[in-house]
């Protein structure tokens, strides 16, 4: 194998490449004769059906919630329905006294201003962070927090019935990190993040990425229970390389 | 690419039925991966399951069909969210982008999570003789790498391993102490990998789809180490077959449904991980570079060929190695190379070549479990038979799987059958040998109760070594037929 020429990048380039692959398959450059449905859908298209769709889930909102509890339940999640927000604050209160967690971490994200979960970590002598940076050096001493914290706690972009999943979108404010790295993960549902299917959310996700001039974000994280793993004989243990615990608590 | 051993097939199979550890470990994957398959599709019912298994295959034939449109799409939606895209028409330039990308950002410790191309291509031995440190992460597939073995089934690499080997393995080489706890030696894992991930320069990921409309990889796991490897590096590099594209991100609605639930019988996965692009400039953490390497390796035969192009629809569930009668009991190593079971007797053969892999066809009863089995749908007994007839066929004495004799003896057999004075004579021969070998001491053709066991004959040894050659019937039915059977009560025809 020869090594490649100074600073010329190894590999095919494109152009030869996808001339091989339309050389295998007997076609001539441009896009299918019979185009896909799918990508013929115009920004219109999809706003009217979000629309539909918006409509639809406030319709349903209390059969989806009764749903998503069950699903979420069935995919490993430790669900608590909390009537209000002071329950919220006096569960997640209870299970950090009962773990003895003694660092937390938490994001940055808007649910918690109105929700003051700070005091249930500093009412058992615990610290809680919020994964916000500000300049690189935070960067880099947050990432050190988030290993010694013993629970991470996080909002959700949305919850899926189908599936029981929270769907997250990290960002400003939303480490990848707080939900992954600490043994427990604790996160707060709101209604109004409800969705029913996985269709539902694609569409949406679709729609901002249009809306957006085709911009998704960096990343997309489907969470559904703990971390497990089943590659020793086929036996199941939680908390493999993620969270082996988990809690949703659900707002509403 | 890593060593082949398709052509081992018939030797490494006979070892393998007589491993009785492997026995164990092999009946755990029909009681465990498809019977929770089978009650994930009860769950919806099986109309549901049917439209979904149906938009799958529309989605994936319509996309193979046009591949080099969808890859263009991609392409420009990767580069437009910051990522750059790779091309490798094979194994050796795909192992040089990535490891020419590890030197020149000088990256010393890689982490990776599960990918099937990644151990078709070898990657791991190259990345070290240019200096990275490579750590797999996924649970299965770390015990085997440290126990320097190759995966055995597409979704639980370590399954031919018991906890007795893995203690022993742990103690070994990670000098922990032996002890058989499986939780606890999950612990460990978790604990020697955590650090790992933290000095990690770069994440090597497999994909399970690209959306070409978003520039999207996404990647399916239980475990966590797939998010940990996309998240905690400051480069992440993606690594996939080129047929894994998809046109939209609405596609992957289907595509979550029927994967995990093929796989392991989960409604879906912990978690679903989708990249698109290198961490933003706000962003609280995540890669600042994204690389994608999309790899040929032998694909574009698939692809060119219309009687095999299907086998590119394949999403590695590993339902079709579940279900089938022939892996459940020799298992994957027996396979020779890294795709075992029906899925890979039929990738195999065209990717390492027919020559090699011209057991593999053979390796099949053809009663269609893995058809049904299929999420896609994919006709793998239409495609055996396809690659039987071609190792029949083949004007390449090297690529013909029956030998001179078997070809001998089939050909003589065709013209004995077709000629009915022929056949007369033949069996009438046949009856008069056997008669004479019954009164032959030790005969070899002759044991107790008169059946011809596992008859040691010449040429056709190796079909009576698993078979017994009946005797013949002391009558011929055309002599029956002719003395009465073929009348009725009134002597009538």
């Amino acid at each position: 194998m020869a090594s490649p020429d100074a600073g010329a990048a190894p590999g095919t380039p494109k152009s030869e490449f996808l001339q091989s692959v339309r050389d295998t398959l007997g076609r001539s450059a441009g896009p299918p004769p019979e185009r896909y449905h799918r990508l013929e859908e115009s920004l219109a298209d999809l706003e009217q059906r979000a629309a539909e769709l918006r409509s639809h889930l406030r319709e349903n909102q209390g059969q989806l919630l009764d749903r998503f509890a069950d699903m979420a339940a069935k995919g490993g999640w430790n669900v608590y329905r909390s009537p209000g927000v002071e329950d919220a604050v006096g569960y997640i209160e209870t299970l950090a006294r009962r773990l003895n967690v003694q660092r937390a971490v938490r994001s940055g994200q808007p649910v918690f201003d109105g929700i003051p979960v700070d005091a249930a970590f500093s009412n058992n002598g615990a610290t809680i962070t919020t994964m916000v940076h500000g300049d690189t050096a935070t960067r880099e001493s947050l990432r050190e927090e988030v290993r010694q914290a013993g629970l991470g706690l996080t909002g959700a972009d949305y919850a899926l019935a189908e599936t029981g999943s929270i769907v997250i979108l990290p960002r400003r404010g939303l480490s990848r990190l707080v939900s992954l790295v600490p043994p427990v993960h604790v996160a707060l549902v709101r209604p109004e993040e409800l969705l029913e299917s996985l269709d539902d959310l694609f569409l949406l996700r679709r729609l901002e990425y249009y809306r957006n001039g085709r911009e998704m974000g960096s990343y997309l994280n489907f969470i559904t229970g703990p971390s497990r793993t089943a590659d020793i004989e086929m036996t199941i243990v939680q908390g493999v390389h993620g969270p082996k615990e988990v809690h949703l608590v659900l707002l509403g | 690419m890593p060593p082949i051993k398709t052509d081992e097939f018939f030797s490494a199979s006979a070892a393998a039925m007589g491993n009785p550890q492997l026995r164990r470990a092999l009946d755990r994957v029909g009681s465990g991966f498809d019977v929770a398959r089978r009650n994930a599709i009860d769950e919806v019912t099986t109309e549901v399951w049917e439209e979904w298994r149906e938009e799958a295959r529309q989605i994936k034939v319509h996309t193979l069909d046009h591949l080099d449109y969808y890859l263009e799409l991609l392409h420009d939606n990767v580069t437009a969210a910051g990522g750059q895209v790779h091309y490798a028409k094979d194994a050796g330039e795909a192992n040089q982008i990535v490891s020419h990308l590890a030197k020149s950002r000088g990256v010393k410790v890689a982490t990776k999570s599960k990918s099937m191309v990644s151990e078709e291509l070898e990657l791991n031995p190259v990345l070290e003789s240019v200096g990275v440190d490579v750590y797999e992460t996924d649970l299965g597939e770390y015990i085997i790498q440290l126990a320097g073995e190759t995966p055995s089934h597409l979704v639980a690499p370590a399954l031919h391993k018991s906890k007795e080997d893995v203690a022993e393995l742990f103690a070994r080489k990670l000098g922990v102490p032996y002890q058989e706890d499986i939780e606890e030696m999950a612990a460990v894992a978790r604990t020697t990998l955590r650090d790992k991930f933290m000095e990690a320069d770069l994440g090597i990921s497999g994909a399970n789809f690209v959306v070409a409309e978003t520039g999207t990889l996404v990647i399916i796991t239980n475990e966590g180490n797939g998010r940990l490897c996309t998240s905690a590096p400051r480069m992440h590099i993606g690594i996939t077959g080129m047929e894994k594209v998809i046109p939209s991100m609405q596609d992957l609605a289907t595509f979550l449904r029927i994967l995990p639930r093929s796989a392991t019988g989960q409604r879906i996965s912990s978690y679903v991980s989708m990249v698109t692009g290198p961490r933003r400039q706000d962003d609280e953490d995540g890669p600042e570079e994204f690389h994608l390497v999309l790899v040929d390796n032998g694909r574009s035969r698939l692809l060119g060929d219309p009687k095999l192009r299907e086998a590119l629809y394949c999403i590695r569930c590993g339902a079709c190695l579940n279900i089938c009668p022939v892996y459940q009991r020799v298992g994957g190593h027996a396979y020779g190379w890294v795709y075992p079971g029906p899925i890979g007797a039929v990738v195999s053969p065209v990717m390492v070549g027919l020559k090699e892999s011209k057991d593999l066809p053979q390796a099949s009863s053809l009663c269609g479990a893995c058809r049904e089995a299929c999420p896609i749908k994919i006709n793998i007994p239409r495609m055996l038979l396809e690659l039987r007839h071609r190792t029949a066929e083949s004007p390449d004495p090297q690529e013909r799987a029956s030998s001179r004799s078997e070809r001998f003896l089939a050909r003589n057999f065709t013209r004995l059958m077709s000629s009915p004075s022929l056949l007369a004579f033949a069996s009438r021969a046949g009856r008069l040998v056997h008669r004479l070998a019954c009164i032959v001491p030790f005969s070899p053709l002759v044991t107790e109760g008169g059946w011809t066991r596992k008859a040691r004959l010449p040429l056709l040894s190796r079909w009576t070594r698993a078979r017994d050659l009946p005797p013949p019937a002391r009558r011929s039915f055309r002599d029956v037929w002719r003395d009465g059977l073929g009348q009725d009560d009134h002597g009538q025809p």
